[in-house]
């Protein structure tokens, strides 16, 4: 299924143009800076993944802010309750 | 604090300055000038609308003196002596602030050099207004303060802008919505000076639309300055480039330059790609588990890896939020918090809940199962043991749950990502809260893993 020109190329160094656009605009939809901010055909490449690494941080400084909380919410909630439960599977 | 006028000339001399320090020193004329000061407003409105520039300037002055260095001010001695309060808009008198103008008008230009500047260049005209600033200070001082009441002042101001300073128009939009942020510290500013000028706001807000965009203007003066000088360093860069590509030019054979020409595609080129590869090695990085060697396949993998990051926590947040409620409304939320969930998360449900009824600790799992009863042999294909194995841990005492909390406290986040990336069943993710919990997630999952698989094997 995957592009067979984008797989020889992804090998080496070097990587498809088109593969890469899509990769780019499809990270682009994720990022909400990026989207919000220029015009779609002016971040480089560089740029984006940049801003993805940045957003993945954040991301993961979320979560674990958000186990936190949950944890201290489950430690104000009785052991058997059903939000004890709850706060538990969310935290796995 | 009044504004001071006298014959057109608004005379502050040290009151603003004094006045944004110290309780407003109370200038002796200031108390006979309050009425006619207001009919001046009134009066002063409809004035030219360019010297309204010089005294909004003034206010920078005080304002900005926070903000920036208060090097500048050596101008206005009289109007700035006080050398930038450090809190100008607690201490600042109201009549003090709409008092700004200083006699001198010149002066007033040069003390917040950022945003004059920016006056200076697109007026032009304006230290020629010794007698005009006198009343216009006045009136931009009114004008400050009807900007205080803001909000629909703002707006006027962008339209203002963009009438008045045409060139600059799209920098000032742009770095307005940035400095109306920062213009709310002033705004406090503008309230304190507005006091003495309520009366006239009013009066002058009609009006003053315009007014208060000039007043406004000179606020955002010092932002724009920064974006202006991105600008110019941008226009900098640029001019850089072209000269390279003319000193290349200037070289002489056309192969000299093509070869040049392609050396610094080349070079520039290859930086291009070092940064790409450097980006995509700190991402390899954040993302767990990922061991492919490709880029495409690490940028899907990142790419489903952020949606499942997003979708977790969209999930504990609401979970957060929902906690405190009461559990009562949980049981509506959480089927449908599940079914969303389940929907993107995969959270390797396809273990559909056992068949002995969960313990009572776990109610809302088993009405959710009731809801969604799933046969799960069939659809389980790669999870045989993990299911065997899940009743016992999700099942058993309070003790056991516990502890697979402690375990794997991070495995919230990963579960959902392992299902998008494979359907390794050796991965035995620790599921059994999930499952417990979002059977009907467990449900939808189940039935894409079954397809990935069925996927998989034919592809």
């Amino acid at each position: 299924m995957s592009n067979r020109r984008s797989r020889q190329s992804s090998s080496t160094l070097r990587i498809s143009d088109d593969q890469m656009i899509d990769l780019v605009s499809k990270l682009r939809l994720l990022l909400p800076e990026i989207r919000e901010r220029r015009r779609s055909d002016k971040v480089s490449a560089s740029k984006v993944l940049q801003e993805t690494c940045n957003y993945i941080r954040k991301l993961h400084r979320e979560v674990d802010n958000l186990s936190d909380r949950l944890s201290q919410l489950l430690d104000s909630v009785d052991e058997d309750s059903q939000e004890a439960a709850v706060i538990r599977s969310l935290l796995m | 604090m009044e504004l001071l006028w006298h014959n057109g000339q608004v005379v502050l001399h040290n009151q603003r300055p004094n006045a944004k320090k110290q309780p407003p020193p109370p200038p002796p004329s200031s108390s006979s000038a309050p009425p006619p000061a207001l009919d001046h407003n009134l009066f002063i409105q409809e004035d030219e609308m360019s010297s309204w520039l010089h005294y909004p300037l003034r206010d920078d002055d005080d304002f900005c003196s926070d903000l920036f260095l208060p090097a500048e001010r050596q101008t206005s001695n009289q109007v700035v002596t006080a050398a930038r309060p450090p809190v100008p808009s607690t201490v600042r008198p109201p009549e003090a602030s709409s008092m700004r103008p200083p006699a001198p008008l010149p002066s007033s230009v040069r003390p917040p050099v950022r945003n004059f500047m920016n006056f200076s260049r697109l007026r032009g005209d304006f230290t020629g207004r010794g007698g005009e600033s006198g009343p216009s200070v006045s009136k931009s001082t009114v004008r400050e303060s009807t900007q205080v009441s803001a909000t629909p002042a703002r707006e006027s101001d962008l339209t203002r802008r963009t009438d008045g300073i045409g060139s600059r128009g799209t920098v000032d939009l742009a770095s307005r919505s940035a400095v109306d942020g920062g213009g709310g510290a002033y705004t406090v500013g503008h309230n304190r000076k507005g006091k003495a000028v309520v009366t006239t706001e009013p009066r002058n807000e009609n009006p003053a639309g315009a007014s208060s965009s000039l007043a406004s203007k000179s606020e955002i003066e010092p932002f724009n300055e920064t974006t202006i000088v991105d600008e110019r360093k941008r226009k900098e860069r640029e001019a850089i480039d072209e000269t390279e590509e003319e000193a290349k030019q200037g070289r002489g054979s056309t192969s000299t330059k093509r070869s040049r020409a392609a050396e610094v595609h080349n070079l520039s080129e290859r930086k291009r790609r070092d940064r790409i590869n450097e980006r995509m090695k700190a991402l390899q990085e954040l993302i767990p588990r990922c061991n492919k060697s490709d880029k495409a396949s690490m940028l899907d993998e990142a790419i489903e890896y952020m949606k499942s990051l997003q979708l977790q926590i969209q999930m504990m947040s609401m979970g957060c939020g929902m906690m405190p409620m009461m559990y009562t409304g949980m049981q509506q939320y959480m089927p449908h918090m599940a079914m969303g969930m389940g929907m993107g998360m995969e959270m390797g449900m396809n273990r559909p809940p056992p068949p002995p009824p969960p313990p009572p600790f776990m109610p809302f799992p088993n009405m959710l199962a009731s809801q969604r009863p799933l046969p799960p042999q069939p659809r389980m294909g790669g999870y045989p043991a993990v299911q065997a194995s899940d009743p016992s841990r999700v099942y058993g005492s309070n003790q056991q749950f516990v502890p697979n909390s402690n375990q794997a406290p991070y495995s919230g986040y990963m579960d959902p990502y392992q299902q998008f990336r494979s359907l390794h069943p050796s991965q035995p993710p620790q599921f059994q809260n999930q499952a417990a919990s979002y059977p009907s997630s467990s449900r939808v999952s189940s039935t894409k893993e079954s397809e990935d698989q069925g996927n998989q094997t034919t592809s």
